[in-house]
């Protein structure tokens, strides 16, 4: 009876438990970092009450007449699941990550990436931070099939030169940035802190870019920065500290061997070789083991309606040579609120404050000074050193920057009628510097003094104001999917600059580099304005039906007021279309292949970076004159350079075809593209043929060229995870075809353009039809003239004598004059490649990452340009001194015949680069610590490099295509050993 | 949500409406063609703007003494090592690719420009005086014509621009055009309206004068060979009375004589840096090392001193600045890498000097920015008016001309009639009067001596006579600015 009684009491209690009215309760955990989530919504159904999880993750809920609960939280997976008679449901939560690598950020809006059907390349923040990079713009080396960062210098605080598809156009290559919606440079990139960054895209096709319109013909990035999370707060913190050092010097002559050559020059010059000074002005000048210095903190967080991150960041890095500091602090905050259920507005804002001062200019000095001259004299005093002293420069070298740049977009977007969505915002970019550089009075020798202390100060600002508003419709019905977009923006750019100078400052010292200081008569002021404005009307339609076949057509129309009324307008449409494949019914259902999508897409995009006064021949009023019996100056007015009124847009077209495949369930993915794209009308700054009075030195803007770029690109990748082990390889690649295609509409020049002033009247780039843009141009030294009989019977530039270059006679016309210079290499790569490694055991992971390109070539400028005797590079020391001594260098002259520009100057600069060398070590989290999740890590930069060409680094970024590779001396890269840890609570 | 759409629509009605508006930015601080020069104040401030370009460093042979360095009174100086690139004038190994000959080029063409800015646009102002607007268009039109005779006697046929924007497809123009169609015109119509020098108000000193557009045109049909033209044009300037001889040689380049009676055209310069109104011309070429005040280019040769010397000519001293000499209280010691004396098998073959002409007092090598280039002197036009009646058959009534000249070197008067030993003694004398002021060089050309005194140094008759079209040019225009012979 007893028994019978327990069993109905414990049915009952098991039917009320199960039917009837109870309290649940549970903990929720994710699986990522074993911690509470915070606001999980936690709901029973049928009945859909509802509560969310507290600050530790707990929850309880009653039920009625429910019999199953469903846990979901933004970012995770769903979970439904029968209750049963349980009382307490501790869940662990798995993110969805499927759902959030499928959304890919497009220009002005978002797409699931299987309905993407350009080419764009999706970097989330797991892969910026995995491989800790000392900049966001470093952190994408490697991960973009096409794009090609060029590490050009080792000055802290360089502006990246990024490439993608090659070289476009002949003006800035540089792709846009596009900084949470707000337009800007990818400078402002290297700015931001990678730790801020929730993903990066890079738009390569003109269906991607040409929505962006004129501002896309070189790429999008697209960033995307942090927001908070509702729930609980996550704090992070990264340090890192590093020290660097030249990668490699370069090989100049030490002091005897110099002195040989002089000798060999003018013999008898040095009697006593062994007595001689040797002085290495590269040690003289580089800091070795010097410091970088990198910290990051940011808090994020949310409720139901709000969300907030903010982040704040300090870099710190010396340099290697002195006086070359950089010091930046960084602010991120970014805020966003749900006003009611249909209205949401925000504000992002970014800061950057740095300090830089500006690097002496000495590298090319100390590389071409005296090495049998000493540094310093008995008394310590600087020594007149020929070739100038670089160490007294960076001792008289006081220049700095100041700047203040500021990055903001406040925006409000409203949800009307189901399915429209109208969105506005307000974008600005604010950039104030600061510029003082002062010179004290010195004297180290005739040629390297400064009789009257001198200061000069100036101050810039350029502020861009873009009101954007777009309007955009979603709907689905049935398998047909559509989303469509209209907009208008209005861009307004301005700069203001203020520059003064003094002279004869009252005291040297910091305290008086102000403009006060100074004496009256020395003072001089300028001041600048310039304003440019852009109006952009755009349009989108994206289709896809049954996610089997996708359309996007998008049209741009802008106006800028960088060109004439006539040519102000440009129209920027494209199409392109995609097809699943895989979600065909056809399509075998294999493991092998588990994914395959078919892409073609043709558009058109514009450029119109240029300054906006180049359409005007401006009068300046800087001319000018004495006159009187007492010499008064009398003001005069008159041209000031050139300008050309008939200017129009650039225009590039572009179509590419491309596949992305997924293999072994996405362990080996595949990415490959072919595009080619036409440049016409190219904007390019030449030196006009000296008749039309533009004056030396002057360039005026022209439409001048066409340029067709091509090639193959692909990014293949092979995941794989074993028990501990885990690793990955990546290799990404471009062939690039670059090829003049027409040039010289209306500039005077019908098939070629000049470039490369090497600063002493010779010219050693050119760019002509069927040619890559901006090759190189001169002799092609063929040999070296052994003895008389030879000197005589061989074709000889005037001037020539046995032992020097012979010069090939290319026209054959039996004698040599300046239409014998030809083709002696091409500056742009025909293949640019990078791989990454990583292997993993356990919580270790080391990953390295390698860069290279072939087939580029670079003038070593630094050599041939000698307006006196400077120091010579290792090579001449091999020089001619007598038949059959060589046949490669020339003999001993100061300057001269064989310091034209010639193929003797020409090297390879092709080269692989180990660019990182990272082992991490996730420290596990669940310890001791209240850490969610931390890392420690050590990394090397530029470990090695595998190149011939003798110079600092083979990545040398022209300022104008036009005008080559020419090494002229450049501040070096540094090798960096770097420690960091990251941590999050 | 009718309302948000009514507001969206006004807002893009808005914006739309005040597009082209919006797309209008004109520069600031800064005027256009078509907006200077149009009142009389912006034509006096186009014009200065001519005159700004003789002060342009380039200017000067692109920026160095070149065409005294290939003339017998200079070699190259500086220290060996600087400017080497310049030895290959000395030597005549210059080829086209050389930067000083593009600077030059390009600097004249520049001028040229400004100078057609007035001569085009002046002529439209209305509300101004109508005598300073002829007199503005001719010294914008003297000033071009000189521009133009550096062209045309450097580098012979050049491309003809009298327009602000040519056409980029120009061929060169035969010498003789523009010297018809350009350069004589144009000095010819400064002589019609330019006041004489004492006719300007003082604080107009330094303007172009009708005796400066005589003393040019003179200049240009000397070398071209018009000795009747050039007879006429001197006697004019001797007759207006504007000018004198000075009476002792060193006062000639003084500081303390700018603007003298002997000076016909010359060049105002500030002792400051170009921009407040220096001239870097006797920087480039004044003393190097200690006192630091310049370069050091364009040194006298030995046999000029050595010459001088034997003449016992009084213009030695006053031309030539040696090392240890003291002038203006400051003791000339010069470069140290440069050697004092040079020999080559036991013979002088160098000294370290100066020259003297460009000599400015101050303390630094700013000051030296203030001397007054003098481009025509007095005693040029007394030189030239004896070559003229010599050449026209009137060889006695030269020698007067040519003896005032010789007297103030302390040289006895020339008393022979034979007309060629006669224009031989002109020229030699114009050697030393002139001396690396500049037309040396040219005097030899025109008078087909430069083979026979320039040849040993390495200049080659039919092809030196011309300097080289610089080579961006010739690349540029694709060929169609053919190159000078042998270059």
């Amino acid at each position: 009876m007893v028994k019978n009684v327990v069993t109905i009491c414990l049915l009952l209690c098991m039917q009320h438990l199960s039917f009837g009215q109870g309290t649940i309760t549970g903990n929720i955990t994710s699986s990522e970092d074993g911690l509470a989530l915070i606001g999980v919504t936690v709901e029973v159904l049928p009945s859909g009450r509802g509560t969310l999880t507290d600050v530790d993750g707990n929850y309880d809920i009653n039920k009625q007449m429910d019999d199953s609960i469903r846990f979901s939280y933004i970012g995770y997976k769903t979970i439904t699941m029968p209750i049963g008679g349980k009382t307490k449901i501790d869940i662990v939560l798995q993110p969805n990550a499927e759902i959030l690598d499928e959304i890919v950020v497009i220009g002005y809006g978002t797409i699931k990436k299987s309905d993407l059907t350009g080419s764009v390349s999706s970097i989330k923040a797991e892969d910026i931070v995995k491989v800790p990079a000392p900049n966001a713009i470093q952190a994408l080396q490697g991960k973009v099939a096409g794009m090609q960062i060029l590490n050009t210098s080792g000055d802290p605080g360089a502006d990246p030169v990024v490439r993608l598809r090659g070289v476009t156009t002949l003006n800035n290559n540089n792709p846009i940035a596009v900084i949470d919606g707000v337009i800007s440079d990818v400078s402002q990139v290297a700015q931001l802190n990678p730790n801020d960054i929730a993903s990066v895209e890079v738009l390569k096709d003109a269906s991607a870019t040409a929505i962006y319109g004129s501002r896309g013909a070189a790429g999008v990035i697209i960033v995307t920065t942090k927001r908070g999370k509702s729930g609980k707060n996550v704090v992070s913190v990264s340090v890192e500290q590093s020290i660097e050092n030249v990668e490699r010097k370069i090989d100049v002559m030490n002091g005897r061997e110099f002195a040989t050559f002089l000798n060999a020059i003018d013999p008898g010059s040095y009697n006593n070789l062994d007595a001689l000074p040797n002085t290495d002005w590269q040690n003289e000048i580089y800091n070795s083991n010097t410091p970088i210095t990198n910290a990051n903190f940011s808090v994020s967080g949310g409720s139901n309606t709000s969300n907030f991150y903010f982040g704040l960041g300090y870099f710190g890095q010396q340099g290697i040579l002195p006086k070359s500091a950089l010091s930046r602090l960084t602010g991120k905050m970014n805020l966003g609120f749900d006003v009611t259920k249909n209205i949401k507005m925000g504000f992002d804002l970014s800061l950057a404050l740095s300090d830089k001062e500006n690097a002496p200019g000495v590298v090319g000095t100390a590389l071409r000074a005296w090495p049998i001259d000493r540094p310093f004299l008995e008394n310590g005093n600087f020594a007149d050193v020929m070739g100038g002293n670089p160490v007294a420069a960076i001792e008289y070298t006081n220049s700095d920057r100041g700047l203040i740049a500021g990055l903001g977009n406040l925006y409000a977007s409203v949800n009307f009628l189901k399915d429209f969505t109208f969105k506005t915002s307000l974008q600005f970019t604010h950039d104030e510097g600061r510029g003082r550089s002062f010179v004290p009075v010195y004297f180290v020798g005739p040629l390297q003094q400064n009789e009257r202390n001198d200061l000069t100060y100036s101050n810039d600002n350029a502020t861009t104001l873009i009101f954007e508003n777009t309007l955009s419709y979603a709907k689905e019905f049935g398998k047909n999917s559509l989303n469509v977009l209209a907009g208008y923006t209005a861009q307004d750019s301005r700069n203001e600059f203020i520059s003064g100078l003094t002279e004869n400052l009252i005291r040297e010292d910091d305290l008086f580099w102000y403009l006060n200081s100074g004496e009256d008569i020395y003072e001089r002021v300028s001041n600048n304005f310039s304003r440019n404005t852009l109006l952009s009307y755009l349009g989108r339609v994206n289709y896809s039906f049954d996610s089997k076949y996708l359309l996007t057509v998008s049209m741009r129309r802008d106006g800028s007021s960088k060109f004439g009324i006539n040519n102000r307008w440009g129209n920027f449409p494209s199409v392109a279309a995609g097809w699943n494949l895989d979600r065909e019914s056809f399509f075998p259902k294999i493991s092998f292949l588990n994914s395959l999508k078919l892409r073609a897409s043709w558009g058109i995009i514009g450029n119109e970076r240029i300054p906006g006064e180049a359409q005007f021949s401006l009068i300046s009023n800087d001319y000018n004159t004495v006159f009187g019996e007492n010499e008064t100056l009398q003001p005069g007015a008159s041209f000031n350079g050139g300008g050309n009124p008939n200017l129009k847009w650039e225009e590039t077209r572009q179509t590419n075809i491309g596949i992305n495949a997924g293999f072994l369930n996405d362990k080996l993915t595949v990415e490959l593209d072919y595009y080619i794209k036409n440049t016409d009308d190219i904007l390019v700054p030449l030196e006009p043929i000296g008749y039309t009075g533009v004056g030396a030195f002057r360039s005026i803007f022209y439409n001048a060229a066409n340029v067709q770029n091509s090639g193959f690109e692909w990014n293949i990748n092979y995941r794989e995870t074993k028990g501990n082990w885990s690793y990955g390889v990546g290799v990404l690649g471009t062939t690039i075809k670059n090829r003049v295609t027409d040039i010289g509409q209306g500039i005077g020049a019908d098939s070629l353009l000049v470039g490369g002033d090497l600063g002493n009247g010779q010219q050693v780039a050119r760019t002509a039809v069927g040619q890559p843009i901006g090759f190189l141009y001169g002799y092609e030294a063929i040999g070296v003239f052994q003895n008389q009989a030879q000197f005589e019977s061989t074709p000889s530039l005037f001037g020539q004598t046995v032992g020097d270059l012979i010069y090939k006679d290319v026209n054959g016309d039996g004698r040599i004059t300046a239409a014998d210079r030809t083709f002696i290499g091409s500056s742009i790569p025909n293949f640019v490649y990078g791989f990454n490694l990583s292997a993993g055991y356990k919580n270790f992971t080391l990953s390295a990452d390698f860069q290279g390109q072939t087939g580029n070539k670079i003038f070593n400028g630094k050599q041939t340009i000698r307006f006196t005797t400077l120091n010579y590079e290792e090579k001449f020391n091999q020089f001619w001194t007598g038949e059959g001594s060589t046949n490669e260098h020339p003999r001993p002259t100061v300057g001269g015949v064989n310091y034209l520009p010639n193929s003797y100057f020409v090297e390879d600069g092709s080269f692989i680069r180990l660019r990182s060398l990272t082992l991490n070590y996730q420290i596990p989290s669940k310890s001791k610590w209240k850490i969610n999740s931390a890392n420690i890590y050590v990394r090397a930069t530029n470990l090695f490099t595998l190149t011939k060409f003798t110079g600092y680094s083979p990545e040398i970024g022209a300022g104008s295509a036009i005008d080559g590779v020419i090494d002229r001396g450049v501040y070096p890269i540094t090798r960096i050993f770097s420690l960091g840890l990251n941590a999050n609570f | 949500m009718r309302k948000n759409i009514f507001l969206l629509s006004l807002v893009s009605i808005m914006l739309v409406s005040c597009n082209e508006d919006f797309l209008d930015q004109t520069p600031r601080s800064a005027l256009t063609v078509g907006t200077f020069p149009v009142s009389e104040s912006d034509a006096i401030l186009a014009t200065n703007a001519v005159y700004n370009g003789l002060r342009a460093w380039h200017i000067n042979t692109g920026g160095f003494p070149i065409l005294d360095i290939m003339a017998d009174d200079a070699s190259k100086g500086s220290n060996p090592g600087d400017g080497a690139q310049l030895n290959d004038y000395e030597t005549f190994k210059h080829n086209a690719s050389e930067g000083s000959m593009e600077r030059w080029y390009k600097t004249l063409y520049e001028v040229i420009r400004r100078s057609n800015l007035v001569v085009n646009e002046v002529p439209k102002i209305n509300n101004m005086d109508e005598n300073l607007k002829q007199r503005l268009i001719g010294e914008a039109r003297f000033l071009r014509a000189y521009y133009y005779s550096l062209l045309v006697r450097g580098f012979g046929d050049v491309p003809k621009v009298l327009v602000i924007d040519p056409p980029l497809d120009l061929t060169r123009a035969p010498y003789t055009e523009i010297l018809n169609e350009i350069i004589y015109p144009d000095l010819e119509f400064a002589v019609s309206v330019l006041p004489e020098k004492s006719a300007y108000a003082a604080n107009d000193l330094g303007r172009a004068t009708k005796g400066a557009a005589r003393g040019l045109l003179a200049r240009i049909k000397l070398f071209y060979g018009d000795f009747p033209a050039v007879e006429k044009l001197c006697e004019d300037i001797i007759n207006s009375g504007e000018y004198t001889l000075m009476s002792d040689y060193k006062d000639v380049f003084s500081a303390n004589f700018e603007h003298n009676s002997e000076s016909v055209f010359e060049v105002s310069a500030i002792p400051d840096s170009y921009v407040n109104g220096g001239n870097q011309y006797a920087n480039t070429q004044t003393v190097r090392g200690t006192p630091n005040r310049g370069w050091g280019f364009g040194r006298p040769t030995y046999s000029f001193i050595s010459e001088m010397q034997n003449n016992n000519d009084l213009r030695l001293e006053p031309t030539v600045l040696f090392v240890n000499e003291v002038i203006d209280g400051v003791l000339i010691v010069g470069d140290s890498p440069t050697l004092d004396t040079t020999y080559v098998n036991g013979v002088i073959v160098e000294v370290e000097c100066y020259n003297q002409k460009v000599w400015y007092p101050g303390p630094d090598p700013n000051t030296s920015f203030g001397h007054n280039r003098r481009i025509i002197r007095y005693a040029d036009i007394l030189m030239m008016y004896a070559e003229a009646l010599n050449e026209n058959g009137k060889s006695s009534q030269a020698l007067p001309y040519l003896n005032l000249i010789r007297n103030r070197a302390g040289l006895s008067d020339v008393t022979t009639t034979d007309k060629n030993q006669l224009r031989d003694i002109i020229i030699l004398e114009r050697k030393y009067e002139f001396g690396l002021e500049g037309l040396r060089f040219w005097d030899l050309v025109r008078t087909g001596k430069a083979e026979a005194v320039l040849g040993p140094l390495g200049f080659i008759k039919g092809k030196n006579e011309l300097l080289p079209i610089p080579q961006s040019e010739v690349d540029i225009s694709q060929g169609r600015i053919k190159q000078n012979f042998g270059y």
